[in-house]
């Protein structure tokens, strides 16, 4: 819908009449805006650079915005007489537009009677709680949008979509229109002011360096440009918006009836739409569930909408930190102890892990050369003989028994089928006889330890070792003694047939126990 | 598989939009270990050298959901420079080579093996994303395990929320050409046999009965899997590995000429490796489920087939309290299963389960602490406790007078007379012993660095592990030089080995240097103390290279 030009004439003719009164009343309005200045709230929409967001809670979410700032002294700029041009400071600086480096927080523009504007410096007035229901999908699960996605931004801009959408029932697509046919994340989508703003505004966007306001209040830069001495000079602070790190194009979801509040939530219920009304990676969801071969376009494929690196892996590296997924998906928050809690994630969905990881950071553990101290610290050579014994970490995920570990202890001595030259005299790494080898069996017996963790046993000992005692007596060359579980030939059969081999270390072909088996 | 990659080229013929990526990773270690009586000194000089080469993108410019080819590969040089060098008087690398002697000699082991960790070939996306394979040495990861083999896999995926995933080929095993043993399953040992034979002055298999040789290992599996939902993820997965050739079987020289091989008993013919058939899933409430709740849960298991038996299973439940938090509970059990050719199936008695409470705190974007706590339970068929006195009561006190168990020694005349007690199921009742652990980890991001702390705690009647870690890393100029330290106090005890127990205190200093984003160069310093060792000093050096054009 258009705007109709405001009907200046007419009102030149009314502040004609008013005369002395209204001087009286702006000197009124301009004090009590300096009172209001120096001990009133301050409202910001954007964070100041460096000021920490607020912590979201799972109830009507808080938009994204700094505690309230002391505004500065001079940040009011009251406007005498209507008539007259805004009158800021005659400074010759001018404004500072300081994107993204501005010191202090950008002080809401002035009405024409000398108060602050209330309106569009936040999503709700009075920087109010947004409720749930008004968010983007997803909010509930993520409060706030990603950092590394949506990196942050400074809005400098004062605007009111409440008033645009809900009063005066302008559609997204008035100023938005660029949407439809933007294809690229990248591109830029906010309204070009000569093409829209102006059409209501009393403002000529036409050469953005020389914009001509209007004599209305509305066509003044301090209606929407935030920031000191806005508009002083022809300038007004710069918005940064950083383009996300994601792949995403409006035309294609646009053409397929998603609208602008499936993905944004009731922006024409709020004011100032902050970074707070961006899409959550839990809303998109909603639609991306389908698998890769899917007819359709709302696939679930990480790189569907996730930056890649040239290896096909996502790119998880920005400026505002690194990418990992939130703990609602696939329970795979990476938490301070995600080394003890990935291996169930890693079973059951490896190829979730592999959307970021290449095998080189799964092998630098699980097949890896250098100790990583996280999982083995301190003098692990020493302690790792009681690690073993507590199964803490399991050994098995990353070593070969008898060859990694049993390597190791062969050349040392500690084997007992250890070369003859590395053999220790008189030496045993196990407690005596009595108390580890023969019955009868002591609280220390090697067949408790056996029996608790033999993943233990088998890092250094060879079935030859075993085989001493356990096989069957005679050309087995054992004595006989039974190692088997209660039961035991009741279940041998099937894995007999399978595989006779281990049973043939123990016993003869002909043995009767094995026959029982067959 | 270069000239794989290189017809697809030719085919698309669009290699200038290729991306390619060369990669290596140097890193050299020096360090001390000794026997646990210190009259074994081994020097360790290791060198790890690893060469990265990839070719992605071989279609052409990349776009997501469409074909996609690539060709990788990485070759690793894992030396210990340090072996043979201790042995002052024996004869040159008397531990990798028999020499005639053998009196240091380890069946293979090597000086400098090489090894390819993977190579292959993948297509991802084709035939409108219905379709992905890869050729060639690569890992399969999940409920069964972190495998790897030499061959091909192909993936369906359909439309309707399932893919499955065939594959075949050879298990990567220990003593084949350019691999490790880390993938095959434990319990047999196995290697190259390099130098044996039968003449005088070479080991043989009488020597080494239970090193067993490296043969080809086929294997197959399959999988099927959920694709799609986020809230919702399960795959089942079934794998089976053949050993084949021939197998030393009986431990000691058989007298019998007949079905011998070298005085021992072999067993020659395909068998099984191993059978086990996984499922692992998670559920998640949060997002995108038709049901919400701020709960997630998982689990899975996987059972030997071979062995007859569930091998492991875990369980858990997480609830997420706001952002802040996330409480769960958790089960893990493990019972160890080897590979099909080893006794150990066989002496498998007890598994371990542990049960654990966890919380997870994120106060900010910059500071999270995890704590976790629980029990791990450890049994046995029989009371240790009165296991022994039970077999004392059997044996006649005119044979043992004084019979204690720990003290007395049954000769085989007694031993006959406990095997009826040792055998009776209601003297093998399961017996529980119970270790009480936890875990604590804190990370706080500062900038260009981070804060940690690790710490742990396992305490039983079987002994105890308690310590922590503290460390930290910061970059400066933009990352472009680091310094770390970490600084490190563990205490340990082991009733079973009381001189083995310690108190062992040890720093790390660490320092970087990233000239680029091409290079990252770091070198550690770490010093250990303890009663054992006295001081124990590794020094490393780390260089990374990358480069993608």
């Amino acid at each position: 819908m258009s705007g109709a030009r405001p009907e200046n004439d007419r009102r030149a003719i009314a502040r004609g009449r008013r005369g002395p009164a209204l001087g009286w009343l702006a000197v009124g309005a301009c004090a009590a805006s300096m009172l209001l200045g120096l001990f009133g709230p301050g409202a910001s929409a954007q964070p100041a650079p460096g000021a920490p967001s607020a912590t979201p809670t799972g109830a009507p979410v808080a938009p994204s915005a700094t505690p309230t700032t002391t505004p500065s002294a001079t940040g009011m700029t009251p406007v005498a007489n209507p008539s007259a041009a805004p009158s800021a400071e005659p400074s010759a600086a001018a404004a500072s537009p300081s994107a993204t480096t501005s010191a202090a927080p950008l002080e809401p523009p002035a009405h024409a009677s000398g108060a602050a504007h209330t309106h569009g410096i936040s999503p709700i007035a009075g920087d109010g709680l947004v409720p749930l229901e008004w968010m983007p999908p997803g909010s509930k699960s993520s409060p706030i949008p990603s950092d590394e996605i949506f990196p942050p931004q400074e809005l400098t801009i004062r605007f009111n979509h409440k008033k645009h959408s809900g009063e005066l029932k302008q559609a997204c697509k008035v100023c938005h229109a660029g949407a439809y046919a933007s294809v690229d994340a990248s591109d830029s989508l906010m309204p070009k002011p000569n093409e829209t703003c102006d059409n209501c505004h009393d403002v000529d966007h036409s050469d953005l360096r020389n914009v001509k306001p209007g004599t209305d209040p509305n066509g003044q830069c301090t209606f929407c440009h935030l920031g000191d001495s806005a508009g002083a000079g022809g300038k007004v602070a710069r918005m940064v918006i950083p383009k996300p790190n994601l792949r995403f194009p409006h035309k294609k979801h646009l053409d397929r009836n998603v609208q602008c509040g499936q993905c944004h939530g009731r922006v024409e219920e709020l004011e100032l739409a902050t970074r707070d009304q961006l899409p959550r990676m839990a809303g998109c969801f909603t639609c991306h569930q389908m698998s890769g071969a899917a007819q359709g376009d709302a696939k679930g494929n990480c790189d569907n909408c996730h930056l890649t690196d040239p290896n096909g892996k996502l790119a998880v590296q920005f400026g505002a930190g690194m990418l990992i997924p939130p703990t609602w998906m696939h329970n795979a928050g990476h938490t301070a102890d995600w080394i003890e809690r990935h291996k169930s994630i890693a079973a059951d969905d490896s190829s979730f892990c592999g959307s970021c990881h290449t095998n080189t950071f799964c092998t630098d553990c699980h097949d890896g050369k250098v100790r990583n101290r996280k999982v083995h610290p301190n003098d692990w050579l020493s302690m790792h003989p009681e690690a073993a014994r507590q199964d803490n970490p399991r050994c098995t995920s990353c070593h070969a028994e008898q060859t990694f570990c049993g390597d190791c202890h062969r050349r040392v001595g500690v084997a007992r089928d250890s070369a003859s030259g590395t053999r220790p005299e008189g030496r045993r790494f196990h407690p005596d006889a009595a108390i580890w080898t023969t019955g009868p069996r002591s609280s220390s017996h090697h067949a408790w330890e056996a029996e608790r963790n033999l993943n233990a046993c088998v890092s250094c000992h060879t079935e030859r070792d075993c085989a001493t005692c356990h096989a069957t007596k005679g050309v087995s060359g054992g004595q006989g003694v039974n190692p088997h579980p209660l039961g035991f030939a009741s279940s041998c059969g099937t894995a007999f047939l399978k595989n006779p081999r281990p049973c043939l270390v123990c016993h003869q072909a002909g043995d009767e126990n094995l026959r029982t088996c067959k | 598989m270069s000239g794989l990659a290189l017809g697809l080229l030719g085919l698309h013929g669009a290699a200038r939009a290729a991306d390619f990526e060369v990669q290596a990773e140097t890193a050299a270690q020096a360090y001390q270990v000794t026997s646990p009586w210190g009259d074994i000194v081994l020097d360790r000089r290791r060198l790890m050298q690893t060469l990265g080469l990839s070719v992605y993108s071989l279609q052409g410019k990349y776009e997501p959901g469409k074909a996609d080819y690539s060709v990788t590969l990485r070759l690793r040089l894992n030396a210990d420079f340090g072996l043979n060098q201790q042995h002052t008087g024996e004869p040159a690398g008397s531990e990798t080579s028999f020499d005639g002697t053998g009196r240091r000699y380890v069946p293979g082991m090597e000086e400098a093996p090489l090894d390819l960790m993977y190579g292959y070939v993948e297509g991802r996306n084709v035939l409108r994303g219905w379709l992905g394979f890869r050729l060639g040495r690569q890992y399969v990861s999940d409920m069964l395990g972190w495998w790897s083999f030499d061959g091909g896999l192909v993936r369906l995926t359909t439309p309707f929320y399932l893919q499955a995933e065939v594959y075949g080929g050879l298990e990567q095993r220990n003593g084949l050409v350019l691999s490790t043993g880390r993938y095959e399953r434990n319990g047999i040992w196995r290697g190259g046999h390099e130098g044996f034979g039968s003449g005088a002055g070479q080991p043989s298999v009488t020597d080494y009965p239970s090193f067993q040789y490296a043969q080809p290992a086929p294997a197959f599996g399959a999988a099927l899997e959920s694709s799609g939902p986020s809230w919702l993820h399960g795959r089942v997965s079934y794998r089976r590995v053949f050993n084949t050739g021939t197998s030393i079987t009986q431990q000691f020289a058989n007298p019998a000429p007949a079905g011998t091989e070298g005085g021992f008993k072999a067993i020659t013919g395909d068998r099984i490796s191993s059978d086990r058939i996984g499922y692992a899933a998670d559920l998640n409430l949060m997002a995108g489920a038709p049901v919400r709740a701020p709960i997630g849960a998982k689990g899975g298991f996987s059972y030997d087939l071979y062995a007859d038996t569930v091998n492991t299973w875990f369980g858990g439940v997480e609830a997420y309290i706001g952002q802040t938090a996330t409480l769960g509970v958790d089960a893990d059990y493990y019972l160890p299963t080897f590979d099909a050719d080893s006794i150990w199936n066989w002496f498998t008695h007890g598994a371990n389960t542990t049960f654990s409470g966890r919380a997870s705190f994120r106060f900010t974007r910059k500071f999270d602490v995890s704590l976790q706590g629980g029990a791990r339970t450890w049994t046995t068929e029989g009371d240790p406790a009165t296991f022994g006195i039970g077999e004392c009561a059997t044996i006649s006190k005119s044979v043992i007078p004084d019979c204690k168990p720990g003290t007395s020694y049954i000769d085989a005349w007694a031993q006959s007379k406990t095997l009826k007690f040792v055998r009776a199921p209601e003297n093998r009742q399961q017996t529980t012993v119970v270790d009480g652990l936890g875990n604590i980890a804190a990370r706080y991001r500062i900038g260009n660095g981070q804060l940690g702390l690790r710490g742990m705690l396992q305490a039983g009647e079987r002994g105890h592990r308690a310590g922590g870690d503290i460390y930290g890393e910061q970059g400066f100029v933009g990352g472009k030089f680091q310094l770390g330290a970490r600084v490190s106090l563990y205490d340990w005890d082991d009733p079973m080995r009381p001189d083995r127990s310690a108190t062992s205190f040890g720093y790390v200093l660490g320092a970087g240097f990233r000239p680029g984003s091409v290079a990252d160069l770091r070198v550690e310093w770490e010093h250990d103390m303890n009663r054992l060792v006295g001081h124990r000093f590794r020094i490393v050096g780390l260089l990374n290279l990358w480069v993608l054009k």
